[in-house]
């Protein structure tokens, strides 16, 4: 069984969320919900400030506190490590959400085709945008979403299926059982990023953490997140963000 | 005979209870047949299992209406007392 | 011949003009509350003010869930008092025992109906819950033992404590005649019956109060078994709450004794004395409190770490200090009023009405600053800090979830007597 892990390079990350926008797309995400977000932090006082990049995918964490305190069970840990929700099980009530120390579950709290970037239904709005996107056609909805995933056949990708469940990202879990990265990781522009099986002493992930020094996010809370850091350092009391982002629904 | 009843009643209470509790947590007994239910399609638990339980502690309270409501098996019936009668 | 029927005693039956337009008000407010939360079903949870906490900057739960544990901690008045009459034997305070059980009762379905709104997917919840339920999340205790065995055990109790009147109301003709009947299930009140409903009851009170524990120490996990928020990562959240729900639900109770007091003229039976018991126990409730908030207090500003000072930051100077300090100032005032009246001996109920008013508008604003604060201000993560303002549609759902609990309060008693008959012997003073 694979134990799948990604690896995030800190000192190749430029903040340019491009990792965001292939999340969005491949995902279907609805306005708001930043399943894979970028945080862009400030230390220091100006003019002596150092800028760094920190993208934030969830953790898939090995001792997940969602999974623990999810009244239906909706939100489970598969064998390959991947921690997933079962949007056909999820009532809504949001404690995975509560209890997230990194912040990234996404409840729907609009209906999710009201909360598109593109209408889905507007077959005026497709019309107008064709001549633009050069044959292919919005609204544009990844047919893999829908689908059944994994052994425990349960719906489990993509997101903005319904209102009043929760999402978050899923490391692309329809991308991974076909033998692809997450789509953040393929569309890194300057391979900040790696998905990979930790079990293979040669993957590109196994390499990386025995040359590199790295560290994970809030080890402190006994999570054992499965997303490792290279080089940088953990965000600190003095770090905060360039811009303060307030998404609206 | 009450007694009985309403001991039955709480026993049963509890056993269900205690049994899908116990079969709610997740611990795989190899061998058990009854695991076999927890198919893939529910996730590998067993559906129901919160509503047996509730049923359980629903029992285990139930016994005491049990043992109040039912008859003596020697009971003389008394003369209900003075109330809030008609008044000509 | 014509025959006159004596009116049922405590104002049963009888509907006044002014009982019929608190009747409308309320079915009012209760419209209101259920219009608000179809255009929450159609639309989704965004018509509220509560938002994804991180990159959205809000509160994830809200208004909702501090009244779910408003509501599940009024409870515990309840069927406490009810419990402790029988065991400790406090035969004065059996006039109260009734008010005590329905109230326990109203609270615990007000609770039940305002998780429900909270929920994204609110008929999938019932169905889930009952069908996957997993015992690792701290919800299962709070679905199953608060909701499902703490609410039928009080009514187990509420239904066998009440069969004696029941049967009396039973012996004359009326609407209600075959619901009493019911209700009495052939008790016949001979002296065996009454020893063995005695003996059903102690043991019943003893089954119900390790329950009460587990209920209210299950709701105070929810929140003390996350790491992932500050604040509410604490051995105290599980006590605490069991100690607020006690002062909350006795402060209740007195206002509700009160009232009834004045509204059926039952002065004979709901004595000053009644009610210098209940103060006394509001009273070692609310010290018990003050003491949690002090070493709650003390903790988080002595050498708190970093997301927990910031915490502490908010709720003692930031935008919190407006909730935080009147509510620590109401427990306080209470506490000094009850305190007072205890040392010097002069008990008036009315110090005891207004200390139940000032620990539960404290209760409400605790559970909030318990609620929201650790979500907006507590990422672990730089993101902002957040903000949460409820929204009409909260505060009509809320609105009208109180209004439904006080219109089956004074249906209840207007179907069946709210104080306990007297003994024959006793007189009961009709009007």
């Amino acid at each position: 069984m694979a134990r799948y892990a990604m690896i995030i390079d800190l000192d190749r990350c430029t903040g340019c969320r491009a990792c965001m926008e292939a999340c969005k797309v491949e995902n279907n995400t609805p306005q708001t919900n930043f399943w894979m977000y970028v945080f862009r932090f400030e230390e220091g006082e100006y003019p002596n400030t150092r800028v760094w990049f920190m993208p934030r995918p969830c953790m898939h964490c090995d001792n997940a506190p969602c999974v623990k305190v999810c009244p239906v069970g909706a939100r489970y840990k598969r064998p390959d490590g991947l921690v997933a929700t079962d949007f056909d099980r999820c009532i809504g009530c949001r404690y995975c959400e509560v209890a997230c120390p990194y912040g990234v579950n996404y409840f729907n709290w609009k209906r999710p085709e009201r909360n598109q970037y593109l209408d889905w239904m507007d077959a005026e709005a497709a019309a107008v945008l064709a001549p633009y996107t050069t044959g292919a056609v919005p609204p544009y909805r990844n047919p893999d979403l829908d689908r059944a995933y994994g052994p425990e056949r349960r719906r489990i990708a993509g997101g903005g299926h319904l209102k009043g469940v929760i999402e978050k990202c899923t490391f692309c879990v329809h991308r991974v059982e076909r033998g692809l990265p997450p789509a953040c990781v393929a569309n890194c522009p300057l391979f900040a990023l790696h998905f990979g099986d930790l079990d293979d002493p040669n993957s590109k992930v196994s390499l990386l953490l025995r040359r590199r020094s790295h560290f994970r996010l809030l080890e402190e809370a006994g999570t054992e997140p499965r997303v490792y850091y290279l080089g940088g350092k953990p965000p600190g009391s003095d770090t905060r963000q360039i811009e303060t982002i307030r998404a609206r629904v | 005979m009450r007694t009985t009843l309403a001991s039955v009643t709480a026993l049963a209470g509890l056993v269900f209870a205690a049994t899908s509790f116990a079969l709610a947590l997740p611990l795989r007994i190899p061998g058990v047949a009854v695991f076999a239910v927890a198919s893939a399609e529910s996730g590998g638990v067993i559906p129901y299992l919160p509503a047996v339980f509730i049923l359980g502690i629903m029992l285990m309270f139930l016994a005491a209406v049990v043992y109040e409501l039912l008859p003596d098996r020697s009971q003389t019936p008394p003369r209900p007392p003075a109330g809030f009668g008609r008044r000509a | 011949m014509a025959m006159r029927l004596e009116p049922l005693p405590y104002r049963v039956g009888q509907f006044s003009s002014g009982t019929l337009s608190l009747v409308v008000v309320l079915l009012a407010v209760i419209a209101q509350g259920l219009y608000a939360f179809s255009y929450q079903l159609t639309e989704g949870l965004v018509v509220t003010g509560m938002r994804d906490v991180g990159t959205m900057s809000g509160s994830t739960w809200g208004l909702y869930i501090v009244f779910d544990i408003y509501f599940v901690g009024v409870s515990f008045a309840g069927i406490s008092t009810a419990a402790l009459v029988r065991l400790l034997n406090l035969h004065h305070l059996r006039p109260v025992s009734r008010m005590a059980e329905v109230l326990t009762i109203i609270a615990l379905i007000l609770a039940a109906f305002s998780v429900l709104p909270d929920l994204g997917q609110p008929l999938r919840g019932i169905v889930h819950l009952l069908k996957y339920a997993r015992p690792q999340s701290p919800f299962f205790g709070t679905f199953t033992m608060v909701i499902a065995g703490y609410l039928f055990a009080s009514l187990v109790y509420f239904f066998l404590d009440g069969r004696r009147d029941a049967m009396i109301c039973a012996a004359r003709p009326g609407r209600l005649q075959r619901f009493y009947r019911l209700w009495a299930a052939g008790y016949r009140d001979t002296p065996g019956e009454q020893e063995r409903h005695r003996r059903v009851s102690f043991w019943l009170s003893l089954a119900i109060l390790p329950m009460l524990v587990i209920a209210h120490s299950t709701l105070g996990f929810v929140f003390g078994l996350q790491v992932g928020r500050p604040g509410w990562f604490s051995a105290l959240q599980a006590p605490a709450f069991v100690i607020l729900a006690g002062v909350s639900g006795v402060g209740l109770l007195i206002i509700i004794a009160a009232v009834v007091r004045t509204a059926l003229q039952a002065q004979d039976r709901l004595t000053p004395e009644v009610f210098r018991w209940l103060a006394n126990f509001l009273m070692v409730l609310t010290a018990a409190y003050i003491y949690f908030m002090l070493v709650d207090w003390l903790t988080m500003t002595y050498a708190a770490p970093l997301h927990e000072s910031r915490i502490a930051g908010a709720l003692l100077f930031g935008p919190y200090a407006r909730i935080y300090w009147p509510s620590v100032a109401a427990l306080v005032a209470a506490f000094y009023l009850l305190l007072r009246q205890f040392l010097t001996g002069r008990y008036r109920i009315g110090v005891a009405v207004l200390c139940g008013a000032l620990v539960n508008a404290a209760a409400v604003g605790k559970r909030l600053l318990i609620v929201v604060p650790s979500q907006t201000h507590g990422a672990m993560l730089p993101y902002p800090t957040g903000a949460y303002s409820p929204t009409w549609v909260e505060y009509s759902v809320i609105g009208g979830l109180i209004a439904l609990g006080t219109l089956l309060y004074i249906l209840f008693s207007k179907a069946f007597p709210i104080l306990e008959l007297p003994e024959p012997g006793q007189e009961v003073v009709r009007r």
